[in-house]
């Protein structure tokens, strides 16, 4: 497989980011307004209470994902972001020889029962 | 992920995927979307006044419409994909599952929640919540059979070193969604909280099993067979990435969408429109690389049937969202609340693309564990015409539906008149789920074949040269 050109990943390099502005810009915006709907609630709003379920869920469930989030920068899951897909196919390819091999070898058993 | 210049030896590759459970939950699957589309086309009769079994109580319309989506959604759905992720964890991390008894406990205990669920439905039985009628004596059995299937899952996954491949991600939190959700949706309105409460964290949950469960194990397969299919990655794993984690923060937001104009609070209500609007530009990176991915072997959808039946899935998860789009506005959910549109909506996203995904995996997988091709590619050919035309009809049947429901509603005419006039689009109805059903018949047939094929090649095989 030959390696992506640099044009060609400063563009894609574009595009992601150009993407994940059109996510977070109206995101946030929307999260912003909620935060401060909730404060609202805590300082006595009365339409609101009922509103502190499904926003701590959220809150929860986002505070879980953030922190995979710092945990996958630290550990380089994104150093550099384009090589899994590389080694995703070389793998798979590399695994079906295996399976290959070992079903022409005499001792293979193959288990391929319905 | 491994490194590809550190591959471990592995003593027996061919144990690596457990390929006879694999057979196992496809089989299951398909059994529970036959039941499904019955009960299916028991209701369908039941609305134009030909239920060939009316004043049967316990196969009454009312109960077969539960039976109808919980065995499509936790019989033939999860089960297929919970097939297709016995394939794709040990072979993205070129390790078993934790264990394979394990796999097969699971197997045992999804079928008897399943079986169970139905008989609870059928017995009168069911809880009251919608996609969670599963009567509340199942739900520990079923919470543990997640938390299982967590664990199962998880291990291989943990184990493997490197930066991941975007469809670990999308697995590595279904997984992990997936039993936060079913916890939340089945436990907390029944024993903890309320009203309208209770009615916000229901909206949640209905759309958190859609968007939670079903969505990432749904793309998290294609990011894995498309690629080996087209023999070429995929276009941007970067903006695969963006996808994933824009799933991640802003889907769990949106559960409130589908109840607009309730009493929820209308900032809670305003937040989930804005979210849904996110969640839409996160859709389109997904969509924009796979058919980027397309680019120099275009012909493949025309000649690889389950690149075809893959790219016919995302062309109708792209119309499903491009509905999302309108459906959230609130002048819209005026005009479509409580109609068929929604219906026609459910039957796009439920058998137009997750289930075109499934049929697409299971085209690629049977041939594959059972080592013969298909016996019949006319076979093949009619179950993929049959269910994409049927399901389009279908689809556009019940939208159209929907909007003129909506217009009758809104002129305030006598509920019978909408009921009237519904009656075109309910017959239409009836004739694409038989062909829907039609063409997973011409499936089946060629399964069987095809198995026959496998036993007498392997008879052939074994027999002294
Ligand atoms: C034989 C073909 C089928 C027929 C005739 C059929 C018919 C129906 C009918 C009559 C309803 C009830 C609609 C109402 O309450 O007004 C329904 C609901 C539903 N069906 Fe099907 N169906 C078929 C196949 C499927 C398949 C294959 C799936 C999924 C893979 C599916 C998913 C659903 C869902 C999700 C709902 C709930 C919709 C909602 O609550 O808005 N159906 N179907």
């Amino acid at each position: 497989m030959a390696p992506p050109t640099v044009t060609r990943s400063r563009k894609n390099l574009w595009i992601t980011l150009l993407f994940a502005l059109a996510v977070l810009i109206p995101s946030l915006y929307g999260f912003s307004g909620k935060f401060i709907e909730f404060v609202a609630v805590f300082r006595g709003e009365s339409d609101g209470q009922f509103a502190i379920t499904p926003i701590v869920n959220y809150l929860l469930a986002t505070l879980g994902f953030f922190c995979l989030f710092g945990w996958a920068i630290m550990h380089g899951m994104f150093s550099d972001i384009e090589r899994p897909k590389q080694v995703f196919l070389e793998q798979q390819e590399w695994l079906d020889q295996q399976l290959l091999a070992a079903q022409t070898a005499p001792s293979a058993h193959r288990n391929s029962a319905p | 992920m491994m490194d590809a210049t550190a591959r471990p030896e592995i003593d027996r590759p061919e144990e690596l995927v457990e390929t006879r459970l694999v057979t196992w939950f496809f089989l299951a699957a398909l059994g529970y979307l036959f039941v499904s589309m019955l009960g299916g086309i028991l209701v369908a009769l039941q609305l134009v006044h030909w239920n060939p079994l009316q004043g049967l109580e316990l196969l009454s319309p009312g109960r077969w419409r539960m039976i109808h989506t919980n065995a499509v959604a936790y019989g033939f759905i999860a089960n297929g994909l919970l097939g297709a992720c016995h394939w794709v964890v040990p072979r993205l991390t070129l390790k078993p599952v934790f264990s394979k008894a394990l796999s097969y406990l699971i197997f045992a205990a999804w079928q008897i929640v399943v079986l169970s669920t139905a008989g609870g439905i059928l017995l009168g039985e069911a809880q009251a919540l919608e996609w969670g009628e599963t009567p509340v004596w199942i739900d520990p059995v079923a919470q543990l059979g997640l938390l299982l299937v967590a664990i199962n899952f998880l291990t291989p996954i943990i184990k493997s070193k490197g930066p991941m491949y975007v469809t670990l991600w999308y697995f590595t939190a279904a997984f992990v969604w997936t039993f936060l959700t079913y916890a939340m949706g089945n436990f907390i309105p029944e024993y903890f909280v309320s009203g309208t409460s209770a009615g916000a964290i229901g909206g949640l949950f209905i759309h958190d099993l859609v968007g939670l469960f079903v969505t990432p194990l749904g793309w998290g397969s294609m990011y894995f067979f498309v690629p080996i299919l087209l023999r070429k990655p995929i276009w941007s794993h970067g903006l695969s990435l963006v996808g994933f984690w824009g799933l991640a923060f802003f889907y769990p937001l949106q559960g409130i969408h589908h109840f607009l104009y309730t009493p929820i609070p209308m900032f809670l209500q305003y937040g989930a429109v804005v979210s849904t609007i996110a969640v839409e530009m996160v859709v389109l990176t997904v969509v924009v690389n796979f058919f980027g991915t397309l680019k120099g072997v275009g012909r493949e959808v025309i000649t690889n049937l389950p690149i075809r039946w893959f790219y016919l899935g995302m062309i109708f998860y792209a119309l499903t969202c491009f509905q999302c789009a309108l459906q959230v506005t609130l002048t819209f959910q005026a005009l479509i609340h409580f109609s068929d549109w929604v219906v026609g909506h459910a039957h796009l996203v439920m058998f137009g693309v997750f289930s075109m995904w499934i049929m697409g995996i299971m085209t690629y997988l049977f041939p594959r564990i059972w080592g013969v091709p298909w016996h019949s590619r006319r076979l093949s050919e009619w179950h993929f015409w049959f269910s994409g035309v049927g399901i389009f009809v279908m689809a556009c049947d019940l939208i159209m539906a929907g909007v003129f429901q909506g217009f009758w509603w809104g002129a305030l005419l006598p509920w019978e008149e909408s009921v009237e006039g519904s009656m075109p689009f309910w017959m239409l109805r009836v004739f694409a789920g038989l062909g829907m059903f039609a063409g997973q018949i011409f499936f089946a047939m060629n399964l069987y074949l095809t198995w026959k094929d496998s036993q007498a090649a392997k008879a052939k095989a074994a027999l002294p040269a």
